[in-house]
């Protein structure tokens, strides 16, 4: 089609038509390249206004200029149009399936005993409680004998001991307790400690019974430490474990190195009128505990008339298990994946 | 130990005191009570019944069918076998419905066409006894249909009591110890009980001669006439309430008095003591003896006898001999009551394996004053059943013994200070009369009379008074105190600090799980590693065969886990942070040196086309390297770990990387894969065949070096020109000298050298490799432009011809 044979308006008609039937982007380009590009229809209606008469320039400019106003402007609400169009495709959503399970992106774990271990060293630590540790394979004499558990005492028997010498020199600890006495050696009094750790009992396995566990250790040493500060310390760890308060009691325990020693039973957290947790009484049995004996605190380089303290042993595997409501103590130590990916 | 309720009733009045109750109570202020429970509750459920008549089965010759009335409707019709059985009885029926022990239900059955009703029981069948050759005749007061432990006065109750809790009180082995505690708890009256020895006759005291101090005391009552019978019901239901089973009496009554009083007795027959009587003597080297149970046992020197003055006729405070006892037709008895040494009596009870009532007592350090109250007790309730006994000889009294009674002091004051409790004086004293301690206040001090049978062991020190009083006033009764004190922070721990930071690392970015694993390795493991040979702490008696090694690295304990979760999962990736042990490395205390150790395993199913940094080992590499700049410690690059020491006998002899640190040069650690056999070994194979690499860092290496942590570096002010470098090298060349290549060509414009892929082909030619890194310039002076990058390739392309390697364009 020859410039000249052009009708204005029909391009213009023309133009608008196909913008409006344009449904793509790219459709809406090409109608824009056919009617305003460079070679395009829009360009020829402007090139031949040279080879018209003087006095019709004027208007066929201005008659071309409005004309590519007109498809510049349909282009641009045709291609608002079909940005919006495409949207509403998109909130369309087709095939979109919500509740496609989703690819597994296993996250990492720390173990139960970790996290249980870290909170009370916090809850500890923020209340200028050192954390200790000591030897695992330890010296009969922090084990027992300065913790007043001489030789053929039979409270040995309760702790059936991993001897590493025939003469009993050596011996895997059995309670983190020989660390009462390391930290009187090293520590100036008044101090606060706890120390957590692996501890060891020669004793065959079953669901509730281990040969290696964890425990945690305190003891506080100070002026006129009384029964009353051990209960009032013992209520603020339980908060912190499962918290919120709850009802303690302590009632008498034989332990050599403390003296009186004492068990803390707890009220169930778990229950109010009697669960398998708590065998029916309502009462867990949660930690031995007492004032440090005068001879425990001898041994360990302390005057016991100018000095008292209270010690407690916390079973951070029972704990552990009754947090997390764990059957078999053996899961801890097993190294099973099912296992340690729960936590 | 079992505590029967009517047996303590004999002691102590229990009017208005439920079982419950009594055990709710023991357990706040003494000891603890593991439960209640009720004896032989079946009791209850059999009635008495009046055989009234007995006529012959029509089809069995040994069976009768009786009418027994149990006193409701119709009289009973019941089969039974028992020979004893008569009309005019009053027996135990078990009525149809009843549960018998061993869960046996009584049904309506016809026994040879005759049907019965019921079960006319024997003493076995109701577990209260062996004998079983007739039915349990009851006497004739029981009343018709009233449940038989009503009719014989059996409702009792059982309150099973800790033996842990009881360590330190010797005193509470037995029913009247328990029932001084019960009357100081509940204030009540402690019962009399007269334990005097009854009159003696004229004869010379049998002779007994103590020659070792491991006895402080023997006494020896000689005993003529006592009968063998079947004990008396009250005490054979007294027995059986605690577990004890009946036998005859004088067993019987040796077993009362000392569940009743806490010490141990043994009857011998006395003729057939020897005329140099009893000798008390350590045994010979290589001596053995039968004792009652049947067991012929070695001894040592350490081991306390009974002897005959020639032979052995008991272990000492354990078990009496085969030889010596009594049998039915003794009517000579000789009774020891004695006292020994407790740790002597622990060593061979523990030794021999032999733990019987006898040695649990004596171990817990008896009062040696008690031996007389346990004759006396024993000869009276023996004169009160056989009146017709005698006592002919003088009391034989041997050893060398102190009454432990002593007086001890406490301060009020300190009471109150050590309970936190505001106890007034008076209540002190009040409690301590509770427990006929004698307390006399006088100034600021009471004095108190600790009695023998407390002063062995439990009551010594002011605290063991502190503890008294405070048990019977009730711990529940003292006040909650906070603990008052200038609070200072403790001293940073960088052990802790560092564990944590890295556990964090591993279990956070890294997704490896955290594993807690036993310091026990198995010999297998060991073996299969090649690292069995190494020096190692050893337990002497472990729990099982092959288990008694401890660990000197993480690793066995990582492997091990890792072989056996392989075969359930595609990839496992472990960590764990714990101790290794050291015996070499011992203290002069002989404290092996305990190291901390991180270790992790990364294990998957093997993927032969894996791309080149898909790999468990190089991928491990990165999260070890990661791991440790990531928290400051800088690392030099990637080098070869070379350590041939014997403990990487394990590990694959080529592919093994240390971990130095820049800062110290030390190697804190390495990374490496298995030697193949050793994999093989450990069972990566078939199913769990494994792409499997480990490391292992020194925790306390870590903490040797300089606290660098992380630093800024300014953001670059230019922009950053990336470059991709490929290099053409023989496989000989290591990566570590092109990327120092690399490095220096920038000359302080490289911010970056990352590898991203490696290519070996044969259009390379053989043992030849292509690496390719993206590279990022950048200089703080200016923008860089294509010219610099040019130069930069220019310069490097150099250096790479004089190491033999070329740069690809």
């Amino acid at each position: 089609m020859s410039t000249s044979e052009i009708d204005p308006e029909a391009v213009q008609a023309q133009a608008l038509e196909r913008i409006q039937s344009a449904d793509t982007e790219e459709a809406l380009r090409a109608v824009e390249r056919e009617f305003l590009g460079k070679q395009g229809v829009v360009q020829g209606l402007l090139a031949r206004i040279p080879s018209l008469e003087p006095s019709q320039r004027g208007a066929a400019g201005k008659q071309a200029n409005q004309i590519k106003g007109a498809i510049t402007q349909a282009l641009a609400v045709r291609e608002a149009a079909l940005a919006h169009a495409a949207m509403d495709a998109e909130r369309q959503a087709l095939g979109f399936d919500p509740t496609l399970p989703p690819p597994t992106v296993e996250r990492g774990s720390l173990h139960p005993i970790t996290q249980v271990t870290r909170e009370l060293e916090d809850l500890f630590a923020s209340m200028g409680y050192h954390i200790l540790d000591g030897p695992e394979v330890e010296r009969d004499h922090y084990n027992f004998e300065a913790l007043n558990i001489p030789a053929d005492h039979p409270a040995r028997d309760s702790q059936d001991t991993f001897y590493c010498d025939q003469e009993g020199k050596l011996v895997l600890r059995t309670h983190t307790s020989p660390v009462q006495v390391r930290a009187m050696e090293r520590l100036q009094p008044p101090f606060r400690a706890v120390a957590p750790g692996k501890v060891f009992r020669q004793e065959s396995t079953d669901a509730s019974h281990e040969h290696t566990f964890h425990q945690m250790e305190g003891l506080v040493v100070g002026k006129d430490i009384s029964v009353g500060h051990l209960i009032g310390a013992m209520k603020t760890l339980l908060a912190g474990i499962f918290g919120r308060e709850l009802e303690v009691r302590l009632r008498p325990g034989y332990f050599p190195f403390v003296e009186p020693g004492f068990e803390l039973d707890a009220r169930c957290p778990f229950c109010e009128e009697g669960c398998s947790v708590c065998k029916r009484t309502t009462w867990i049995e949660l930690l031995p505990c007492g004032l440090v004996h005068p001879e425990v605190l001898r041994a360990g380089g302390i005057d016991p008339e100018e000095w008292s303290g209270f010690a407690f042993g916390l079973g951070l595997s029972r704990l552990v298990m009754l947090r997390y409501g764990i059957d078999d103590v053996r899961h801890l130590l097993s190294g099973d994946l099912r296992f340690l990916r729960q936590f | 130990m079992h505590i029967s309720y009517n047996w303590l009733a004999r002691h102590v009045d229990l009017t208005g005191i439920s079982p419950e109750e009594l055990a709710e109570n023991l357990t706040l202020s003494t000891a603890e009570v593991e439960e209640v429970f009720r004896f032989a509750p079946h009791l209850s459920d059999v009635v008495v019944g009046h055989v009234l008549e007995r006529v012959p089965h029509p089809d069995a010759d040994k069976l009768g069918v009786c009418q027994v009335d149990v006193g409701q409707g119709a009289p009973l019709n019941i089969v039974c076998g028992a020979p004893n059985v008569a009309g005019g009885q009053k027996v135990a029926v078990a009525t149809v419905g009843t549960r018998l022990p061993g869960d046996f239900k009584i049904k309506k059955s016809k026994i040879r066409g005759v049907p019965s009703e019921g079960m006319i029981c024997s003493v076995r069948e109701l577990d209260l006894g062996d004998e079983h050759d007739g039915i349990w005749v009851l006497p004739d007061a029981c009343e018709i249909g009233q449940p038989v432990a009503e009719a014989l006065g059996v409702v009792d109750w059982v309150i099973d009591i800790d033996n842990k809790s009881l360590t330190h009180r010797p005193d509470l082995w037995g029913h009247r110890g328990m029932a001084r505690e019960v009357a100081a708890i509940f204030q009540r009256e402690l019962k009399p009980l007269d334990t005097s020895l009854p009159e003696l006759g004229s004869g010379a005291a049998f002779p007994v001669t103590v020659e070792d101090n491991a006895c402080s005391r023997y006494l020896g009552l000689a005993i003529d006439g006592a009968q063998q019978e079947l004990s008396p019901d009250w005490l054979r239901f007294l027995l059986l309430a605690v577990g004890q089973r009946p036998l005859d009496l004088l067993v019987d009554l040796s077993n009362f008095v000392m569940l009743d009083l806490g010490q141990p007795n043994h009857a011998f027959d006395r003729s057939r003591l020897g005329a140099k009587g009893i000798v008390v003597r350590k045994a010979r080297q290589g001596e053995t003896m039968t004792t009652l149970d049947g067991f012929e046992r070695k001894l040592t020197t350490d081991d306390l006898l009974i002897t005959d003055g020639d032979r052995p006729v008991a272990l000492a405070g354990i078990m009496g001999g085969e030889d010596s006892k009594v049998e039915g037709n003794t009517s000579q008895l000789l009774l020891e009551v004695a006292t020994f040494h407790p740790g002597t009596i622990r060593r061979t009870s523990a030794r021999l394996g032999l733990r019987s009532d006898s040695s649990a007592r004596f171990e817990k350090h008896l009062d040696p004053t008690l031996p007389e109250a346990a004759a006396g007790h024993f000869a009276r309730l023996l004169q009160s059943i056989q009146p017709g006994v005698s006592f002919p000889l003088a009391l034989s009294d041997a050893g060398r013994w102190e009454n432990p009674a002593k007086e001890l002091r406490v301060r009020p004051s300190r009471i109150r200070s050590r309970l936190g409790a505001n106890l007034a004086d008076a209540e002190i004293v009040a409690i301590l009369e509770r427990l006929q301690l004698a307390p006399q206040l006088a100034g600021d001090e009471i004095t108190v009379q600790v009695p023998a049978a407390r002063a062995t062991k439990d009551l010594g020190l002011e605290e063991d008074l502190v503890e008294e009083v405070g048990r019977i006033y009730r711990y529940g009764n003292v006040p909650t105190q906070n603990l008052i004190g200038e609070i200072v922070p403790p001293p940073a721990d960088a052990r802790r600090r560092w564990v944590r930071r890295l556990q964090d690392a591993l279990a956070g970015g890294a997704r490896f799980h955290e594993n807690m694993g036993y310091s026990f390795v198995p010999d297998r493991v060991l073996q299969a590693m090649n690292i069995a040979g190494l020096p190692r702490v050893q337990v002497i008696n472990p729990v099982a065969e092959g288990q008694a090694k401890l660990r000197r690295s993480v690793l066995p304990t990582l492997l091990e886990a890792a072989q056996t979760n392989r075969q359930r999962h595609g990839q496992v990736a472990l960590f764990e942070v714990g101790k290794g042990y050291l015996p070499e490395a011992a203290n002069q205390h002989g404290e092996p040196m305990e190291v901390h150790l991180l270790g992790a395993v990364l294990a998957c199913a093997p993927n032969l086309e894996a791309a080149f940094d898909a790999g468990a080992l190089p991928r491990l590499h990165g999260v070890a390297r990661e791991l440790l700049s990531g928290l400051g410690i800088a690392l030099a690059g990637p080098e070869a770990h070379t350590d041939d020491s014997p403990f990487f006998a394990w590990a694959h002899p080529k592919k093994r990387m240390a971990l130095r640190s820049a800062a110290s040069g030390a190697v804190l650690g390495y990374v490496a894969a298995l030697d193949p056999a050793v994999a093989q070994n450990l069972g990566f194979d078939g199913d769990a065949a494994s792409d499997l690499a480990v490391f292992e860092i020194s925790i306390d290496r870590l903490l040797e070096e300089p606290p660098e942590g992380s630093r800024y570096r300014p953001l670059p002010k230019f922009p950053e020109v990336k470059v991709d470098v490929a290099v053409l090298a023989p496989d000989a060349l290591p990566a570590a000298e092109i990327v120092t290549s690399i490095a220096s060509a920038g000359k302080g414009t490289v911010q970056g050298v990352e590898l991203f892929d490696l290519y070996r082909g044969e259009n390379l030619g053989a043992d030849k490799r292509s690496l390719a890194f993206h590279v990022t310039l950048a200089s703080d002076a200016r923008t860089l432009t294509d010219k610099d990058q040019a130069k930069y390739l220019d310069r490097l392309a150099k250096t790479l011809e004089h190491q033999g390697a070329e740069l690809r364009r």
